[in-house]
């Protein structure tokens, strides 16, 4: 039987799955489920043994193990190869080919989608497969009707919209993912698969990249994703000193971060790192405050699975109001401060509260005494 | 303004004479206009207010930094409608030395492999370049991958999210962003870069710059000798991998985002104190307060 493959890429960063591997293969077993195909994962780098039986309990029917010094670190190049030989030395091409939505698989998936002359759609939020029958008469010769093509998903410019980008006529049909959005299976002790490992055939010409130095400091790197409580700022703080208020609000959560929007960030507020949105982070706290923040599909995309938000907005018609939970239509440098006064006032009561506790609970046996 | 220090031999990379560097912009809708919004909330391009792709800013700065540093040629190209003329005027008076303009009816609808296609045969057009320069991506598109495309078409590196760079004796030593830091590479030239809106900042035009462009607006004769208005034709491109033909993808359909499960509950035209208290009743964000 002609079985279609889907292909996730497995980012790994110094042996280390990167969440978005799992995230993919959680989205790209469904979409092989739906087709009923085997769900391929791709798994580059060097001293990486360890990471197929991770891939399989995961959800990967097989994995595709490429392990070489050269490819230890990513670079585009020798990454590019690997793949492109791997590709053309199947009978046929994968149906579909994934990537995360990361600085390597938004690196990575152009050139390959290229080289083989294929679509690719960016910075997918919803993915599924579904039937389709084109038909244009400015271009006849793509006419047909396709019974399982990939839907890609993605918010479009400007608009309130999401666009469904389908690219039926050639495999694979590749499209990159954003992080935080698709969900990981379980894993799966007993789940079975298969582990291949690829050749690796670089040429001279893959290796004119050198890596001098990589620095990732996680430690100060504003941690959007693990925050349970995001305190964001938009455009209607109107200036940069707005974000003390921000985080001001945000001293009252513990595990909390401060977020923004793109004007804020394109604005020079506040640094990329806190932008959530398309073109910044993806988060799901278990509450979002949004102030100043209007609610442009952008940043909707990026926030709209937390699980309680909260908005603050001058404007009652702005779009945040219709899908936030709850609102205040104010002037948010009145109505924060209210809010915090009013937290830091219920913190005070209970820590009152605990005082007046102690000695109750000292005078109970007293109480209890006949 | 200081004066441009002339490039020594060993700054040049490859070749005879100055550094060449392309620099590829792009005209976009501006998010910020209110026309041009159609009632079903989609996009009319042809009403809407034009500006230069913010991104795209930044990859003017650093063709220029090549300009200033190693007295590179800077050649900005676009693709687009006629009125895409605009971006290259705007990079002329920011310091660019000239224009391509690559506009073609046969364009309409090309996805970012059509447009990489086009953009790749208008390079090879125009001549050899050094370094070739792009935003990170457009806002109206958002998809980053014309500049990856156009480098794999091109058969050179890329080194895309640059923050920062320079070039030394043919090798740029460029730090480009990643997940949770940086990393420095080193490559020889040729290179597409892709410039994140992390880097330098685009100063304001010159007046000589300003200058220039008015008389090119003036001049016809002179504007043809700066800037280049190009087809399909001119550049040698085959129309079947161009435009709608040319494209492996189309936008089958858009949707309404819809409203999510629970309807939103507005407090508002009240004194403050009350709108906070009914919040604050309605959910318990003490709750969040407390720790795990």
């Amino acid at each position: 039987m002609d079985s279609k493959r889907v292909v996730v890429f497995a980012e790994q960063v110094d042996g280390e799955l990167q969440p978005i591997a799992l995230e993919l293969l959680g989205a790209g077993r469904r979409l092989a489920d739906k087709l009923g195909g085997i769900l391929s994962a791709l798994v580059l780098g060097h001293n990486i043994a360890h990471l197929p039986p991770l891939l399989i309990g995961h959800g990967a029917d097989q994995v595709f193990i490429a392990d070489h010094p050269e490819l230890a670190q990513y670079r585009t190049l020798p990454y590019r190869r690997v793949i492109v030989d791997l590709i053309k030395s199947w009978p046929q091409p994968p149906h579909i080919l994934l990537f995360g939505a990361t600085t390597t698989g938004r690196d990575l998936a152009p050139r390959l989608a290229a080289h083989l002359e294929t679509g690719l759609t960016a910075d997918c939020t919803e993915l599924d497969i579904g039937p389709f029958e084109y038909t244009n008469s400015r271009d006849p010769s793509k006419a047909g009707f396709f019974p399982a093509c990939l839907y890609a998903i993605r918010p479009s410019f400007g608009e309130s919209l999401k666009a469904r980008i389908l690219g039926p006529w050639k495999n694979p049909q590749m499209a990159t993912v954003r992080p935080g959005v698709m969900l990981p299976l379980p894993w799966d002790g007993s789940r079975q698969g298969e582990v291949i490992p690829v050749p690796v055939n670089l040429k001279p010409e893959d290796l004119k990249l050198h890596i001098v130095e990589t620095v990732r400091n996680l430690s100060q790197a504003v941690d959007l994703s693990r925050a349970k409580v995001i305190v964001a700022g938009g455009y209607g703080l109107g200036c940069a000193e707005g974000f003390e208020l921000m985080r001001e609000l945000a001293a009252c959560f513990p595990n909390s971060a401060v977020g923004s929007s793109r004007k804020a960030v394109d604005a020079g507020w506040i640094p990329y790192a806190h932008q959530v949105g398309q073109t910044g982070k993806t988060v799901r706290p278990q509450l979002y405050i949004a102030c100043g923040i209007s609610g442009a599909i952008q940043h909707r995309v990026g926030m709209d699975k937390s699980q309680l938000i909260i908005a603050i907005n001058k404007d009652s018609s702005a779009p945040i109001f219709k899908f936030a939970h709850y609102g205040i239509v104010g002037d948010l440098y009145q109505v924060v401060p209210e809010l915090i006064r009013h937290l830091k006032q219920a913190q005070e009561e209970r820590r009152e509260g605990a005082n007046v506790q102690q000695p109750f609970q000292q005078r109970l046996p007293l109480l209890q005494r006949p | 303004m200081r004066q441009e220090i002339p490039s020594t031999l060993e700054e040049i990379s490859r070749g005879q004479g100055p550094l060449e560097t392309f620099v590829l912009i792009k005209q976009v809708p501006d998010p910020n206009s209110k026309t041009g919004v159609n009632s079903d909330g989609t996009i009319d391009r042809a009403k809407a207010k034009r500006m230069l792709n913010p991104f795209d800013r930044y990859a003017l700065e650093a063709a220029l930094q090549t300009k200033r540093q190693h007295g590179a040629r800077v050649t900005a190209i676009t693709m687009g409608p006629p009125p895409a003329i605009e971006v290259l005027y705007e990079a002329i008076a920011h310091g660019v030395d000239r224009g391509i303009l690559i506009t073609d009816r046969r364009l309409a609808a090309s996805d970012t492999l059509a447009t990489a296609y086009t953009l790749a045969q208008t390079v090879r057009y125009a001549g050899q370049p050094d370094i070739l320069f792009c935003g990170l991506q457009t806002t109206d598109g958002d998809t980053a991958q014309v500049g990856p495309q156009l480098a794999e078409r091109l058969g050179i590196p890329q080194v895309t999210y640059c923050e920062a760079f320079e070039i030394q004796e043919g090798i740029l030593v460029a730090r480009r962003a990643i997940e949770g830091g940086s990393q420095t590479v080193r490559v020889p030239l040729p290179v597409l870069v892709t410039v994140a809106n992390t880097a330098r900042r685009l100063a304001y035009p010159t007046l000589r710059g300003m200058q220039r462009v008015q008389r090119l607006m003036r001049d016809e004769a002179a504007r043809a000798e700066v800037i280049q208005i190009l087809s399909l034709d001119d550049i040698g491109a085959d129309p079947d991998r161009c435009g709608l033909k040319g494209s492996p993808t189309i936008v089958a359909a858009t949707e309404k985002v819809g409203e999510m499960g629970g309807r939103c509950q507005v407090f508002q035209g009240q004194p403050l104190p009350q709108l906070v208290q009914q919040l604050t009743q309605a959910v318990d964000l003490f709750r969040y307060t407390l720790t795990s």
